[in-house]
Order: structure tokens, then C-alpha cells, then sequence
């Protein structure tokens, strides 16, 4: 029942990693932009949304929908004036860039947040709980689980299905035959962008609902958003989904085993696939 | 017909007399600091020169052999901590456990490489970062080398301050040589021309017959004895390791800032950039997170518009190599 116990939490927690890595999934998975800044933006996004729920009072909802579309401006901006111009076969210069980005974003936070923790001012959703058998599961992870399902399934619709997502990918795969055929390349990179960093909008409001955020976390949500998309598979968006999971399950598992291993079993497992799968679970058929 | 009678390969360069005689001098009052400098001066010698050494190998791993690495803290954090438990666990003496400890980057190298070696691009930088962080994490959870609390090197008080230092500035000058001499031999024997013909493409480097995973492999090995060596220096004079310090990423961002602010792909750019960063730090560290800003936006600025650093910007008002890796052909009338 112990294990059980720490199946369902790590599933829960993986619905928590699956919204920073949908957006990871987006620009690494399929547009091949390493961005070191993802985690740094979504700790940005939290920091703006606990100091803006002490101005604003707009309830959470409220807040989620003031957040969302700063986030969307944020990632158009990012690509239009950064990422577009490292972009290219060559990793190397997306990598740097971001990198420098993300240990200014970093000091930046710390110059205007300090170190301190921060959380949203719980209204009681953080705190409530219902019982199946003999198992408490906690209402908001399950409602972060459910946001993180419903957005990989529109996400992967939109990639399936729509012009844009056609174009994305048709972008990801030649640059100038997709230039070719009327596609701007560009403009569509600025818009996956604003859609990837739009998502960690969502997920920074829940999680400063959620936990404490501060300015130095970013590292360790970019390196849970790196390892869900390739357990889950380069380019394949329920991959990273289930990835997520993955990762979650892992880390709650081992937890479990001991306090000190948890961290360390998602690492253990994210490096058990890169030895025996390194395509990734839900790999694209070739 | 006209023939040409003599002809005759040319690699030294007026710059690269002066860089290399000035080397020597360098070298040699860095052996003597301890008769000449206070013990203040000398830590950061020993400072300086693990930056170096560290940026060096990364450079060879990034700019030539196309391997960008995260994670090259992980081999720090094996060396040190495989010196302080010979000297303090098992009493071997520490300037001769200091090259012992060698022997784990190279076995930790391995596996890493064999299991990593498949990624590609941004795929093996994370690959390298995990790695690192499930060593940090691993060894904090060893009891044997105090988990969390890390080691302290108490057998070093057995050698008086004057002994200690003339064994750092030795040690330094060993790192020096080994990493920027050997990456500089390297570079001028025929490895290096596989090596520069992979930095600029590796599948044309291929197909004229470099093998380059072969090549990769023993880059990838080398780099991480080379940074280990660093490793071990930098906290045999600490006295202390800890698992966050040890593994801290901060050794990797600090690699990619010498590194790509220096400029990438040359012997030079490592140097000027682990002096410029070495010295900003000594001037502007007190700035803290403003500083930090600025060090940030610079790197960002300079992958955006200046992607040979600072030693591409001094290529183009003159060539002038401290280190000439080309061969220049001259007939002689």
C-alpha cells in the first residue's frame, strides 16, 4: 500500500513536471532550441505572480489569466530578439546565449525578490484533500494533473492538425524548404515560443500555489523539463507527458527508499534510458 | 621550368617567440612565489591557474572536439574527494595522492562518455549535467566521506606554510604545463589537424578518414584527468570539500563564461578570458548580483554578436598567435 501510495504521488508530482516540460517539448523536443532560461522564466513568472496577488485581489483564477498572457509576451520576446538569432544547426550559440540569460534573470530576481521563499497567499485549495480508500490525494495536484493533461492533448492537437503546427514542424525540419513553401520561419518560432512560455505561465501560478519558489530554483525545474522530454521521446509531445511521470514516479519512489535518494532516482532512471533507449520512450516512428 | 630548391615549413611566429619566452618567465616566477610573493598572492595563483586549467580543458572538450559539457564539475568533485580520503583515510601523502586521485575522472571519463556518446549536441550537455548532479547526489549520501558535511584535510598540518606553498606553486606549474602544454602539443601534432578539421566539421573530418569518435573519446578523458588535476589542486589548498562545492555547477558556468568571453577555439582565448574573469571577479565580485548581471548579459551579448570573444576581436587588428597551430610553407630563392 506504501508503494501505491508513492505511485499516486508520483504521478501527481509528474502532473507538475509535465507543465514545465510541455513547453520544453515545444522548443527543445521540436524546434531544437536548448533554452537554459526556462526554469529562471517560470521562477520570474511565480515571483511576478506572488507580487501581483498582494496588489491585485483577483483570486487565483484571476491571477492565472493576468500571468498567462505576460508570459506569451515574454516568449514572443525572447525568440524575436534573442533565440532567432542563435538559432541554427549548431547548438553551441543557443546554449550561450541562454545560459548568460538565465545568470542574469537569476541575479536579476535575487536584486528585486531577495533569497527569500515565497508562496501565494493559500486560499484553502493548497490544503485540501480527499480520501480514496485508504490513500489522501490532494485536490490541487490532482486539478495541476488534469491541466497538464488537457494542455498535452490540445498541445498535440494543434502540432497534429493545424496550419500552424504544420508549419512548426515543417520549419523544425528544413528551415529554408519550409521558407520555400511560404512558411515564416521566424514569425512561427516567435509564436510556438509565446505558446511554450504561455503554458509555464500556468504552471508558475501552481507553483507558487503549490510550494515555495525562489529565485536560485530555476536549475532544478530545468533540469526536470530536460529529463521528462527525453525520457519521453525528442519531438513527441504526449512523450514528454508521460515522461513526466516517469520522473515523478521515480523521484516519490525513491523517497521513499530514503530522503536523501529521491532526486537521485529520477537522475538514475532519466540515465537507465539513455542507456537502453536513448530515443526516448514514445520515439517517432522512422 | 624554374625549380624551386629549397623550401622549408615555418610554425613560429615573432609573437609566438615573445609569447613563449614570456611563458617561461611566468612559469618560473610562479615556481619562485614563495620567496618573493606574500601567502595571500600565492592562493590566488594557485586560484588563477585552476581557472585556467579548468577553461583549458573545457575549450578542448567545446571548441574543438564539438563536446559541450555541463558537467565537467562532476570530475572536479571525484578527484578532490578521491584525495582527501587517500590522505586522510588511508595516509598517503598528499602531493603524491594529488596524482593518484587522477584515477577517478578517468574511470568515472569512461562509463560517462560510452553511456553519452549516442546524444549529439544539446543532448549530451544535458546528458553530462545529470551525470555530474547524480554524483553530487550520490556522494552526499556516502556516510563513508561524511555525506552532506563533506571532508576536511587535516594531515596538511604535518608540513609547515613555507612547504606547503613551494608544493602548491609546483603542483601549478605541473596543472599549467599539462593542460595548456599538453592542449598546445596536442593541437601541433597530427591529432591536431584531425582535431581542427572535426571543430570545423565533423562529418567532412570523417570522410577524410579522422575518426572521430575515437578521437572524441580520448578528448573527452583527457579533459576530465585535466580537470580533476585542477580539482584536487583547488581543494588540497581549501582544506575543504564539500559535496556542493565540489560538484557545483557554478565550475561549469564559469568554464562557459571564461570560455566563450576569452573566445572559443583557440589556446589564447582560454587564457584571456580566465584573466579577464579572474580580475573582474577580484574588482566587481564585492557588486554581488549586480556584478553577476552584467557577467550574464555580456556572455549573452557576445553569442549574439561576437562569437570569437575577445581574442576573435584581436585576430582581426592583426595576426599575432601566441600559440600558431599553422604551418606556413617558404621557398627560399
Amino acid at each position: 500500500m506504501q508503494w501505491l501510495d508513492a505511485i499516486i504521488q508520483g504521478v501527481l508530482l509528474g502532473g507538475m513536471y509535465a507543465q514545465y516540460a510541455l513547453g520544453m517539448a515545444l522548443m527543445f523536443g521540436v524546434m531544437r532550441i536548448v533554452n537554459i532560461a526556462h526554469g529562471d522564466v517560470m521562477i520570474l513568472l511565480s515571483l511576478i505572480a506572488v507580487s501581483l496577488a498582494g496588489v491585485l485581489p483577483v483570486g487565483n483564477i484571476g491571477l492565472i489569466v493576468v500571468i498567462v498572457p505576460i508570459a506569451v509576451g515574454i516568449g514572443w520576446a525572447l525568440q524575436t530578439f534573442i533565440l532567432n538569432r542563435v538559432v541554427g544547426a549548431d547548438p553551441l550559440p543557443s546554449l550561450i546565449a541562454t545560459f548568460g540569460l538565465s545568470i542574469a534573470l537569476q541575479n536579476l530576481m535575487l536584486e528585486v525578490w531577495s533569497a527569500d521563499t515565497r508562496s501565494l497567499p493559500n486560499s484553502g485549495i493548497a490544503s485540501e484533500s480527499f480520501q480514496i480508500g485508504p490513500i489522501y490525494v490532494g485536490l490541487l495536484p490532482v486539478i495541476v494533473l488534469i491541466c497538464a493533461f488537457v494542455l498535452t492533448g490540445g498541445l498535440d492537437a494543434v502540432m497534429r492538425y493545424t496550419r500552424f503546427g504544420r508549419g512548426l514542424r515543417a520549419a523544425a525540419a528544413d528551415t529554408e524548404a519550409a521558407a520555400m513553401t511560404g512558411v515564416d520561419p521566424k514569425r512561427i518560432y516567435a509564436t510556438a515560443t509565446a505558446i511554450a512560455v504561455g503554458i509555464l505561465g500556468l504552471a508558475a501560478v501552481f507553483a507558487a500555489l503549490r510550494a515555495t519558489v525562489s529565485p536560485s530554483d530555476g536549475s532544478a525545474q530545468l533540469i526536470y523539463a530536460f529529463e521528462a522530454v527525453i525520457i519521453g521521446g525528442m519531438g513527441s509531445i504526449w512523450g514528454a507527458f508521460l515522461g513526466s511521470m516517469v520522473l515523478g514516479v521515480a523521484q516519490a519512489i525513491g523517497l521513499r527508499v530514503d530522503p536523501g535518494l529521491g532526486i537521485l532516482f529520477g537522475h538514475l532512471v532519466f540515465l537507465l534510458v539513455l542507456a537502453t533507449r536513448p530515443e526516448g520512450i514514445m520515439a517517432r516512428k522512422k | 621550368m624554374e625549380t624551386i630548391k629549397h623550401m622549408r615549413v615555418a610554425r613560429a611566429t615573432t609573437s609566438s617567440r615573445i609569447a613563449m619566452t614570456l611563458g617561461i618567465v611566468v612559469l618560473v616566477a610562479l615556481v619562485a612565489m614563495p620567496w618573493w610573493a606574500t601567502s595571500g598572492n600565492i592562493r590566488w595563483a594557485i586560484e588563477l591557474c585552476c581557472y585556467i586549467a579548468i577553461a583549458q580543458m573545457w575549450n578542448l572538450l567545446a571548441g574543438y572536439a564539438g563536446l559541450v559539457s555541463v558537467g565537467q564539475q562532476a570530475f572536479i568533485g571525484v578527484a578532490g574527494y578521491l584525495l582527501f580520503v587517500l590522505a586522510q583515510n588511508f595516509g598517503v601523502n598528499p602531493f603524491v595522492a594529488v596524482f593518484l586521485s587522477l584515477i577517478a575522472p578517468a574511470v568515472l571519463a569512461v562509463p560517462t562518455y560510452l553511456l553519452l556518446r549516442r546524444l549529439d549536441g544539446p543532448y549530451f550537455a544535458i546528458g553530462t549535467w545529470v551525470v555530474a548532479e547524480a554524483v553530487r547526489l550520490a556522494t552526499s549520501n556516502i556516510d563513508y566521506v561524511n555525506a552532506g558535511a563533506g571532508m576536511t584535510l587535516r594531515v596538511m598540518t604535518q608540513y609547515s606554510q613555507h612547504e606547503r606553498e613551494v608544493a602548491f606553486v609546483l603542483l601549478c606549474a605541473v596543472l599549467l604545463l599539462a593542460t595548456i602544454g599538453g592542449s598546445y602539443w596536442l593541437l601541433r601534432s597530427r591529432h591536431g589537424l584531425a582535431l581542427t578539421a572535426m571543430r570545423d566539421n565533423p562529418v567532412a573530418a570523417a570522410s577524410q578518414g579522422v575518426n572521430v569518435g575515437r578521437l572524441r573519446f580520448c578528448i573527452f578523458v583527457a579533459a576530465a584527468v585535466g580537470t580533476g588535476l585542477a580539482g584536487a589542486i583547488y581543494y588540497m589548498a581549501q582544506l575543504r570539500i564539500t559535496p556542493g562545492a565540489g560538484f557545483d555547477p557554478f565550475w561549469a558556468s564559469m568554464s562557459i563564461f571564461i570560455v566563450m568571453v576569452g573566445g572559443i577555439g583557440s589556446i589564447e582565448g582560454a587564457i584571456l578570458g580566465a584573466l579577464i574573469y579572474f580580475f573582474a571577479d577580484r574588482l566587481f565580485g564585492e557588486f554581488g548580483s549586480a556584478y553577476l548581471i552584467v557577467l550574464g548579459l555580456l556572455t549573452l551579448v557576445i553569442a549574439l554578436y561576437a562569437r570569437g570573444g575577445v581574442w576573435g576581436l584581436l585576430q582581426k587588428l592583426g595576426d599575432h598567435p601566441w600559440f600558431p597551430v599553422r604551418r606556413k610553407l617558404i621557398v627560399e630563392e
